[in-house]
């Protein structure tokens, strides 16, 4: 039983045919479907190498924001226990049958203390990636449009309570904490957790206002895709928010930018490996310049303050 | 419900010049000697890679032969022990249990077990850790003064089988290992079969040769660009480079092979995909097993099927 890895973000964007514009041509995702959510026009994307039918739903709403954020389980009967025991935490479960949502089977959702929507799901619609199982070709079709990266890593969400949150993830969710930053009299600003990845985060809280989205992370394969990226956003005139520079947190190479319409986006390299056992990570206050951008060693406050 | 079977912890290789060894694995490969023993009256030396946290990944073992002496995977749990141990005797598999500390220094509580295919195989629960080269406050994302290649870690090793279709149950049904891509030949039967744990392409993978025998192990580099700089340092240092950096069809990953001083294959690895557990696996064909292998070559060394410890 346990939390395998980011499945999916659902948002709201007040320009869909921009936003999808931005997603296929600059970020080189797949438009997989477009439909219809709750009355409003939705587009399903996903990456090249990723095997569920979408890992990004956007839909329309004059205001842009968070729906929900989805998770995949380990095995199936995981959702049942994960049930029983947010119900003893004291969340408000409810259960979305098959059909309801596109391109995934039963789920559960819940609020976290922070107030986002959390989604849990096993049963996930695997269309394939785009290079498929007899004898596949290590790389997609050279002339893909965009940064074009395989797949989706991570996401960061914000709270105003990030230690209440910590415990919620790692106690009730069973997520691993691997960094974490701490003030002056030992609190938690930011924490970083793990799902069955094995790797630095597949979600992060940094301290911030309730239901607020940081951003979400796309992984590349390597730093030099990564300043690649940086010169498709630039050609692109895509507002750049940092980088490429290197986190002292996670280790991970990165740039942030920001969609036509304002959530920020990052794409992501490197990290290490995480045992189950491995010793946490602790940041200082005095060192939180250099945790979050190694090089620069600056507390950026837009990077702090601006959020969906 | 433990993690069971989380990676791959160490192997154990027999090298005929212990100091000669020692000296290519920390200068050249640049990992760092942890500790000596004698065990049985066999000398020994342990490393690590920098950014492992336990107390060895590599154990060069004195002997008159080169090869592999045994792999190690770490479990998550005290009790996968128990859990192993009964499903492989339930298999008519005889195991062998290990108190800490009895087969050397930092060593966990273990299992051994042979594989069908001749291997020895163990099972290892709680390693000493020495924690990797950084504090675990305010760290640096790398140490300075690194020597040679310097890998992060050990990544994944590759043996031989006469029945690699029986390895790959065993590794499956038995160890619950899930197979990533597999060669079948025009007849239908298994080549060549890639098994993992850690959701990447590989911990453990078999091609068809001699039970027993070791084709290669290999360490993590975080990226191509690490692959090429250590081709140089290889080069510099006169090591016989079998297969130069390039890029493999099977597991997508980049890599480069290169032999130790008495003939023990290594490899550099980076690259690869996420894998969840339903992964369905790739198959490869016989025609197409040279793409398989070398992607941009398309042809297979005969030196890389025919050469092997």
């Amino acid at each position: 039983m346990g939390i395998l890895r980011l499945a999916h973000i659902d948002v709201r964007t007040p320009d869909l045919d921009l936003a999808t514009a931005y997603y296929t041509d600059v970020m080189g995702l797949q438009q997989v479907q477009r439909g219809s959510v709750d009355g409003a026009d939705a587009v399903y994307f996903k990456c090249w190498d990723e095997e569920d039918h979408h890992s990004l739903r956007m839909r329309y709403n004059p205001r842009t924001g968070m729906d929900s954020f989805t998770f995949r389980v380990e095995a199936e009967d995981d959702l049942h226990d994960y049930e029983k025991k947010l119900a003893d935490y004291g969340c408000q479960v409810s259960r979305v049958s098959r059909g309801e949502a596109v391109g995934q089977g039963e789920s559960i959702r819940f609020e976290v203390p922070s107030g986002q929507i959390m989604e849990l799901v096993w049963d996930i619609e695997k269309t394939g990636n785009i290079l498929g199982k007899h004898n596949p070709a290590p790389v997609p079709p050279p002339d893909m449009p965009g940064i074009a990266p395989p797949r989706m890593d991570h996401m960061l969400v914000n709270a105003e309570e990030v230690g209440e949150s910590a415990r919620f993830f790692q106690d009730v969710l069973g997520l691993r904490l691997t960094e974490q930053v701490l003030d002056g009299n030992g609190h938690q600003l930011g924490v970083w957790l793990a799902g069955r990845t094995n790797s630095p985060h597949d979600i992060a809280i940094v301290n911030g206002p309730n239901g607020a989205l940081h951003h979400w992370a796309y992984w590349l394969d390597d730093w030099d895709h990564i300043r690649k990226a940086a010169d498709t956003l630039a050609y692109n005139g895509v507002q750049i928010d940092q980088g490429p520079t290197r986190h002292g947190v996670t280790r991970g190479n990165t740039i942030y930018f920001f969609d036509p319409l304002g959530i920020r986006n990052e794409v992501f390299t490197g990290g290490y490996w995480v045992d189950p056992d491995q010793e946490i990570i602790t940041w200082t206050e005095q060192e939180f310049g250099k945790g979050l951008f190694y090089y620069e060693n600056i507390v950026a406050q837009r990077f702090l303050r601006m959020h969906t | 419900m433990s993690d069971r079977i989380l990676r791959l912890q160490h192997v154990e290789i027999r090298v005929p010049d212990l100091e000669l060894c020692t000296a290519y694995y920390t200068e050249v490969l640049g990992l760092v000697e942890t500790d000596r023993d004698t065990h049985d009256g066999v000398d020994r030396v342990f490393l690590k890679c920098w950014d492992e946290h336990e107390h060895h990944s590599v154990v060069l073992r004195e002997a008159p032969t080169y090869g592999l002496d045994h792999m190690s995977f770490k479990l998550a749990e005290q009790g996968d022990l128990d859990y192993f141990t009964e499903k492989l005797q339930a298999a008519s598999v005889p195991v062998k249990r290990y108190a800490a500390r009895e087969l050397g220094p930092g060593w966990g509580e273990a299992i051994r077990f042979e594989s069908p295919s001749g291997h020895l195989v163990e099972l290892v629960y709680g390693m000493e850790r020495l924690g990797n080269m950084l504090p675990r406050t305010n760290p640096p994302p790398r140490p300075e003064g690194l020597t040679g290649i310097a890998p992060p870690r050990l990544d994944h090793v590759f043996v031989m089988a006469e029945d690699v279709e029986a390895f790959t149950a065993f590794f499956t049904e038995i160890l619950e290992f899930r197979l990533t891509e597999q060669i079948l030949a025009n007849d239908g039967h298994q080549l060549a079969a890639f098994l993992e744990r850690s959701h990447t392409p590989h911990d453990i993978a078999v091609i068809t040769g001699p039970n027993g025998a070791l084709h290669h192990f290999a360490f993590w580099v975080d990226e191509w660009n690490a692959i090429r700089d250590a081709a140089d340092t290889l080069a510099y240092h006169g090591v016989t480079i079998d297969v130069a950096p390039t890029r493999h069809g099977v597991t997508r990953g980049y890599t480069t092979y290169f032999f130790d001083p008495v003939g023990n294959r290594n490899e550099l690895f980076t690259g690869g995909y996420w894998v969840d557990p339903d992964f369905e696996p790739i198959t490869w064909t016989e025609e197409e097993m040279g793409r398989a292998i070398f992607y941009y070559h398309r042809q297979v060394n005969e030196k890389f099927f025919t050469v092997h410890s």
